[in-house]
């Protein structure tokens, strides 16, 4: 047995091992921050250091590209959160309903709509949020509505949308007389790259910013969804409710809009 | 005494020989990567950008009317995309045949898959990260481009279109729109 220390240069099977070990490191690293990204046909190589850092993960500026093709109708500027409008005050919701007194005419006194405007009572307060600014910026348009939010101030809409969510909302109703949900509502259309509505605006999940469809006027919805299809309206983020409604046939708006208007006579 | 010095060298060529495999064994894995990096053009991202999925719709490269297809002053063209729960934007993306395709794509919301059926185009899209692909497609072609990444409840919902069209009738395109989608065709 050799008696000789472990870790000394004197040991050749020590020396031997660093050595090739340190030349297998440095070729693999010659290779993998130099070589291949001198290689790539989609960047252009400008230097072995920012080879290096590229190819270690250190974020770099996207090249400058070609300018920014601006659309020529207004698109929100909204930022959605679940978050950001949690917790409204008491006072914040007092506001609100002062607020709200012009909006009863068509909105309901209660935010239970009379006429095919949409109930407001109990919609997420992201979504009335959204809306208002969205008809203030010009992202949304409409006759009666554009004028109305033109003084609002981004409190008055915070507001406004705290006592809308604050009252209660219709609940669903479905008996099971009914019938079974559409198939478009509970299973989509996944041939046609259709997501159910259920997804987004509840049942089977939700996602921030959809609204709250249950006892909504199948007028309003109808409307609303032919008018995404067409794309008249175009102030949902990143034409994620465009995307939707251009593939559904009228059969399936149809049947949609009536599943979540129904309510007990 | 001799039997012990035997025992040495026998040791000292088993250790020669273990060694002369394993570093074998990690020389042939290195040049193996190297190999399919430069031939199969499996190669990494180039470089990490970063992008903030709250304001994609809002400003910069991946608003809505800057996505779609952009023809380059090299020839080559660059396709923009977002994936969000639970559809493409643009959800049918056309490009040039035989021609250097640039694909810059990322999420607004959640981690999604970008896949394009018949091609090495496989990536994830990370919500804050741009992923970046480049490719090319040799014929006039249509593929499908799901989402191979569980999403969510509508995740089966979710998948694209990809039209590979003739040269000459993508320049006839390019001439009147600066960004090209085949949405609605």
């Amino acid at each position: 047995m050799s008696t000789e220390p472990r870790f000394s240069h004197r040991n050749r099977w020590f020396t031997i091992a660093v050595v090739v070990t340190a030349l297998i490191a440095a070729t693999s690293a010659a290779m993998g921050f130099v070589v291949l990204p001198s290689l790539q046909t989609n960047t252009r190589f400008t230097g072995i250091w920012d080879a290096i850092c590229s190819a270690a993960g250190l974020v770099r500026a996207a090249p400058a590209g070609q300018p920014v093709v601006q659309a020529n109708y207004k698109t929100t500027d909204v930022i959605l959160s679940s978050s950001t409008l949690d917790g409204s005050s008491a006072i914040s919701i007092g506001r609100g309903a002062t607020l709200a007194m012009r909006c009863t005419m068509c909105h309901g006194t209660r935010g239970v709509s009379e006429a095919d405007s949409p109930n407001l009572a109990g919609q997420y307060i992201m979504v009335i949020f959204k809306q208002l600014q969205d008809y203030k910026s010009g992202a949304r348009t409409n006759a009666v509505m554009t004028p109305r939010v033109a003084d609002l101030t981004d409190r008055d809409m915070r507001d406004l949308a705290a006592y809308y969510a604050y009252l209660p909302r219709l609940p669903p109703y479905h008996p099971a007389t009914a019938g079974p949900a559409p198939q478009i509502v509970e299973s989509g259309a996944p041939m046609r790259n259709i997501a159910p509505c259920a997804t987004c605006h509840g049942t089977l999940y939700y996602k921030t910013g959809s609204a709250w469809l249950e006892g909504e006027s199948s007028v309003y919805l109808q409307a609303q969804l032919k008018a995404f299809a067409s794309g008249a309206r175009h102030n949902d983020i990143s034409e994620q409710m465009r995307n939707i409604a251009r593939g559904m046939s009228s059969a399936e708006i149809e049947a949609a809009a009536q599943y979540y208007a129904n309510q007990p006579q | 005494m001799t039997e012990h010095a035997d025992s040495a060298t026998v040791a000292a060529r088993m250790e020669r020989r273990w060694g002369t495999v394993s570093i074998g064994i990690i020389l042939a894995l290195v040049f193996m990567a190297a190999y399919i990096g430069v031939h199969q053009g499996v190669m990494p991202q180039p470089r990490v950008e970063t992008v903030d999925p709250r304001t994609l719709h809002i400003a910069g490269e991946f608003i809505e009317s800057n996505l779609g297809t952009a023809a380059e002053p090299d020839g080559s063209v660059t396709v923009r995309a977002i994936g969000q729960q639970y559809s493409f934007t643009p959800q049918c993306i056309v490009v040039p045949a035989d021609t250097q395709v640039t694909i810059r794509a990322t999420s607004a919301d959640v981690i999604h898959g970008f896949l394009i059926e018949h091609s090495n185009v496989n990536t994830m899209l990370v919500p804050g990260y741009i992923s970046t692909i480049v490719t090319r497609f040799p014929a006039p072609s249509e593929r499908l481009m799901p989402c191979h990444e569980f999403c969510g409840a509508g995740h089966e919902g979710m998948w694209g279109r990809i039209k590979v069209i003739n040269k000459a009738a993508f320049a006839k395109l390019a001439a009147d729109q600066r960004r090209m989608t085949c949405v609605a065709q």
